[in-house]
């Protein structure tokens, strides 16, 4: 496959892609188009929901058609850093310390059920999300690029979970949540469950090869990059974020905003840093790529902005899954603020 | 308003297309109430009392409607339910409202007579405006309510003029746009939307003055009626008591400005204003004929060549040149220092040495004069004259008559004769009184023998009366005495009078109180001499005002708290009313006084020659750069407050086509994307969904997608072209 693609091309892959994860993820096209966005935006994805939803299928989803390599690394209680990073053994033959690589040295990363690890081993994720590299004994270690983390994670009223510290949250562009199926949806689960092929509830992915490689992967992430992006969309994406900073700056962006932070300033939300407004910017784009467009339409910010900002903006202990809070959420209240057309308002 | 036409575009789509009920805030329906009463206030002075008593009958009324309002609003968001109930607004019903409406119309129709036309139509003004606010129903009724309000103070404005007015004027503007501002953005503080008001008003102010200098005055297109009012200060007839009670009044009546020279001594101030010479028993009265049916021009001629061929009797070296300015009083009568001349065309000199205004006195009138102070009067009557200013009714007065005759027979000498009267007032026991004793029939016996106590205008009949007795000519005249000395009116222009070594600055304001009458005898060779007999009976009003005596009385007299001869006993407030009052000296003279030949003037100083199209050109471009001027500074506040940015006029159509669809009921929410908007619209308009959905895609593409100029200009044709199908579309609807 050449490295570079046109954008017809382009968009036959990426389908072809959805199609193969949508075939196995059932009635669920809005997550895993977000979820493919997530890693064409170069973003780490966070999966929350209830256990048996299908997170750890759909990354293991994600990295198979990728073409990646990948590995899981399930986090329980007892698990220590040096199990996700790998460590140093003596090599009894010649006497020299042999690094033996954690799962981390992998494309892909699944951490599964990311909270019920100590946070100490939490925060060994955290160095390798941000800088793509590890540290083992005083030697660094680069990461294979590209790199994704994909984690899951419990609802945290759950017991045994150690909830993620805001500064780990950051670094994941998304969280999504499956939720449950509809049911035509459960109905196919239950019917391919109970037909001819059992296999596929054992290793659902077995089936599938790689769609792309690794190289078509970093060019497609690079013709992300160059979606263009009107100014408009620009200042909506920053309106958004400032509006959840009112708290925290003095100067109301505009006029109109100031009468409107009296609604907004009881929230209490934690205002959103610039890396989440650069993660909305990528997200965007990769949505608007994946729409097969080469510009962003404030549709695309509005169609993330509750994955990406969500998370960012507040804790939420509970479910997270229905559509009932996402509708009171206080990402959705904060796009009801901001007038698409005028976003920084005259 | 041009720089504010994008916060309005918006606040278009932003409100809602259809407003089923109109109703103002709780706050709001208050403000304008206050603001109602302000503006009512502010021309009570002029209304009758019938009228004053309904509108505040209809306030009243309304304050009550308000309370209800409020308290039932309360109560019906408490039971929350509020929506599906309807509101239960209070209203008085349109039949009942319309029966009182018509009801005062007829009631304004029959007292119009007695009001004028003016009057009138300042009433029907004021009782449109207090009923209007019963009928607030719509947005529409809210303006017009608003303008009446403005219309009203500037009606007020017609009658009063001072500094004092003006401010307060001022003051009831700047409340009735902040109650407008107010209603537009409610969201906002009132002390903010004062603010606001306060500096739009500064900006403004600015291109006011401008105007107010260079704007031409053209003559009014209408004849304004002139306003019936009472009119103020002496009359042209005066009985006994008449100026006791003036001299009650502390108000202005005019003022004095020396351009050059030392002001005269207080003895010298007496400013004549009418010359009484017919007596009928009772009161005095003036035989010229009225200045309003006489043709001028004779009248005019014959004063003038009278006083121009007298070339010995005026000597240039007297000459005291002096402006005055007098308060509207209604009259015709102007006030001089006799014998005074003057060039001014408006000025009608009459051959008593008195002057007139060709026009009623409404507004406050400046005139130059020049006065002869010592010189004689009429050296040479007319014998008729002469016998007219001896005529006294038969029977009247005997005891005077007889005491006349006796006088006549002891002194041949007519000044003697006069002396003695004087001796005799001056020596027994006569009383100088703002309280006069009532006289029966206002006969002088009474006073001169028996109640001995009067003001200077019982004082001046009677020794008048004696002297014609006696057989020499004498005559009533009716003026004001002395006027107080003001020097903190430092006056900015006086070019001319700093010449003048030892200029004096200042003003002299003389106020309805000096009010005096004093008499004129005729003397063979010496002309008309003035003889005040109060003099006699009370030198030191003479000489310098009231005494203390007279002033206690004056203050026992005057139940109004804020006169000045209350103020008068603190030091610090006789300042600040002298202060005050040097302000609206200055006010008077340059505001007020700024007349068509004044502007012409300053022009001709500023330009040289006046030629018509040298005029227009500085007009119209004091007033291109003023506009320039004042829009620029908005622009750059504009522009550093935060950097403009133009809407795109892409955006401006699609947002056309918006409020074309918020017209019709349905609105964008802000939030809403294009798209979905698009989304939305197929649902409710399917038919207008294919037209619309080309405006959306032209408009995406302008707005959103990258493009080169020319593709631009391209696509942005094609809006257009979808626009207007939109438009049709619409139309077919």
């Amino acid at each position: 496959m050449s490295p570079v693609l046109s954008p017809s091309e382009n968009q036959q892959v990426i389908q072809d892609i959805l199609a193969t994860i949508e075939s196995v993820v059932l009635g669920k096209p809005q997550e895993c188009k977000l979820a493919l966005a997530c890693l064409l935006a170069q973003g780490h994805l966070l999966i929350e929901d209830l256990p048996g939803m299908g997170k750890t299928t759909l990354a293991h989803m994600l990295a198979t058609t990728l073409g990646l390599s990948y590995q899981r690394i399930q986090f329980t209680s007892d698990l220590l850093p040096a199990d996700v990073v790998g460590f140093s053994m003596l090599n009894h033959t010649d006497n020299s310390f042999e690094l033996h690589k954690g799962a981390i040295f992998n494309q892909v990363v699944l951490a599964d059920e990311i909270n019920r690890a100590s946070p100490k081993t939490q925060s060994a994720l955290l160095e390798a999300m941000a800088e793509e590299q590890v540290s083992i004994d005083g030697a660094t270690y680069e990461l294979p690029s590209p790199f994704f983390v994909i984690a899951t994670q419990n609802p945290l009223s759950h017991s045994g979970t150690y909830p993620l510290p805001e500064s780990q949250l950051d670094r994941f562009m998304m969280r999504l949540s499956l939720g449950f199926p509809d049911l035509a949806a459960e109905k196919k689960i239950l019917l391919s469950h109970n037909g001819k092929n059992k296999t596929l509830t054992k290793a659902p992915t077995v089936n599938h090869t790689a769609i792309i490689d690794q190289a078509g992967l970093l060019a497609m992430q690079q013709a992300v990059q160059e979606v263009t992006v009107a100014n408009d969309v620009l200042e909506y994406i920053i309106a958004l974020s400032h509006i959840s900073r009112s708290a925290y700056v003095d100067k109301p962006l505009t006029a109109q905003q100031s009468n409107k932070t009296g609604s907004l300033g009881d929230l209490h939300c934690n205002p959103l840093s610039p890396r989440a407004s650069k993660a909305l910017l990528s997200a965007a784009k990769a949505v608007a790529f994946i729409d097969n467009r080469d510009y962003v339409l404030p549709d695309d910010v509005q169609a993330v902005f509750y994955v990406v900002c969500q998370h960012r903006l507040e804790q939420t202990p509970t479910q997270i899954l229905s559509q009932h809070a996402q509708k009171n959420s206080i990402a959705q209240r904060i796009l009801e603020q901001v007038d698409v057309l005028n976003p920084l308002a005259y | 308003m041009s720089l504010f036409s994008f916060s309005t575009n918006k606040k278009v789509i932003a409100t809602k297309p259809k407003i089923a009920h109109f109703s103002l805030s709780t706050q709001n329906s208050w403000l304008l109430w206050c603001c109602q009463c302000i503006n009512i206030a502010l021309i009570s002075a002029e209304l009758s009392s019938w009228m004053l008593a309904i509108i505040a009958l209809s306030f009243v009324w309304q304050a009550l409607l308000l309370n209800k309002n409020a308290t039932s609003h309360k109560l019906s968001s408490d039971k929350k339910n509020s929506q599906s109930k309807k509101k239960p607004d209070h209203h008085i019903s349109p039949v009942f409202l319309g029966f009182f409406a018509i009801a005062g119309c007829l009631a304004i129709t029959l007292s119009a007579q007695g009001l004028g036309v003016l009057l009138s139509m300042v009433h029907l003004l004021s009782f449109a405006y207090a009923l209007k606010a019963f009928e607030l129903k719509s947005r529409r009724d809210f303006y017009q309510l608003f303008l009446l309000g403005l219309f009203l103070v500037a009606a007020a404005l017609i009658f009063k003029q001072d500094l004092s007015f003006a401010l307060i004027a001022m003051v009831a503007l700047v409340v009735n746009l902040a109650v407008l501002l107010q209603f537009f953005s409610r969201a906002q503080a009132v002390s903010n939307t004062l603010k606001t008001v306060l500096l739009l008003l500064g900006q403004s102010m600015f291109l006011a003055a401008v105007l107010f200098i260079v704007f031409p005055r053209l003559s009014p297109f209408w004849q304004v009626p002139q306003a019936n009012s009472a009119t103020t200060g002496l009359s042209d007839t005066v009985q006994p008591g008449d100026i006791a009670k003036l001299a009650q009044s502390s108000e202005l009546a005019f003022r004095v400005n020396f351009s050059q020279g030392n002001i005269p001594t207080y003895s010298q101030l007496y400013w004549r204003a009418m010359v009484l010479e017919d007596y009928d028993g009772r009161a005095w009265s003036r035989t010229a004929p009225d200045p309003a049916t006489v043709s001028h021009d004779n009248y005019q001629l014959e004063a003038i060549n009278k006083r121009l061929f007298m070339p010995n009797t005026f000597k240039e070296s007297e000459k005291l040149n002096y402006q005055i300015i007098t308060e509207p009083s209604f009259q015709h009568w102007l006030f001089a220092l006799a014998p005074a001349t003057s060039k001014d065309n408006s000025l009608l000199l009459l051959p008593d040495y008195t002057i007139q205004s060709r026009k009623l006195l409404s507004q406050a009138k400046g005139y130059h004069l020049d006065s002869y102070l010592n010189s004689p009067l009429e050296v040479n009557i007319a014998q008729e004259r002469k016998a007219q200013n001896l005529a006294l009714p038969a029977r009247s007065n005997p005891r005077l008559v007889q005491l006349a005759q006796q006088l006549a027979q002891q002194y041949p000498d007519s000044e003697q004769r006069a002396q003695a009267v004087l001796t005799q007032i001056r020596e027994q026991q006569y009383f100088y009184t703002l309280e006069p004793p009532r006289l029966l029939n206002n006969s002088l016996d009474q006073f001169f023998f028996d109640t001995k106590a009067g003001f200077c205008e019982h004082y001046a009949s009677a020794f008048t009366f004696i002297m014609r007795a006696s057989g020499v000519p004498a005559r009533l005249v009716t003026g004001y005495l002395g006027g107080e000395y003001n020097n903190l009116s430092s006056d900015g222009t006086t070019n001319r009078s700093n010449e003048a070594q030892g200029a004096q600055q200042g003003h002299l304001s003389i106020y309805q109180s000096d009010a005096h009458a004093w008499s004129e005898i005729w003397v063979e060779g010496k002309g008309w001499l003035r003889v005040d007999p109060t003099a006699a009976v009370d030198p030191m009003r003479v000489n310098s005002g009231f005494s203390t005596q007279l002033q206690q009385q004056q203050l026992a007299l005057n139940n109004n708290l804020l006169s000045f001869n209350h103020l008068k006993k603190f030091a610090w407030l006789n300042e600040l009313r002298l202060r005050f009052d040097a302000l609206d000296y200055q006010w008077t003279r340059w505001v007020l006084g700024y007349s068509n030949d004044k502007q012409r003037d300053l022009l001709q100083q500023l330009l040289g020659k006046v030629q018509a199209w040298k005029v227009a050109l500085i007009i119209i471009g004091a007033m291109a750069i003023s506009i320039a001027l004042v829009f620029g500074v908005m622009l750059l506040i504009n522009h550093q407050k935060k950097q403009k940015r133009a809407l795109s006029p892409w955006l401006v159509l699609y947002q056309k086509a918006l409020l074309i669809l918020a017209n019709n009921g349905l609105e964008k929410p802000v939030n809403v994307t294009p798209q979905k908007f698009l989304l939305i619209l197929k649902i409710k308009y399917p038919e207008l969904s294919l037209a619309f959905a080309r405006v959306n895609a032209s408009f995406t593409r302008l707005n959103y997608q990258e493009l080169t100029r020319e593709e631009q200009k391209k696509e942005f044709k094609k809006l257009q072209q979808h626009y207007k199908n939109f438009i049709k579309a619409t139309k077919k609807i």
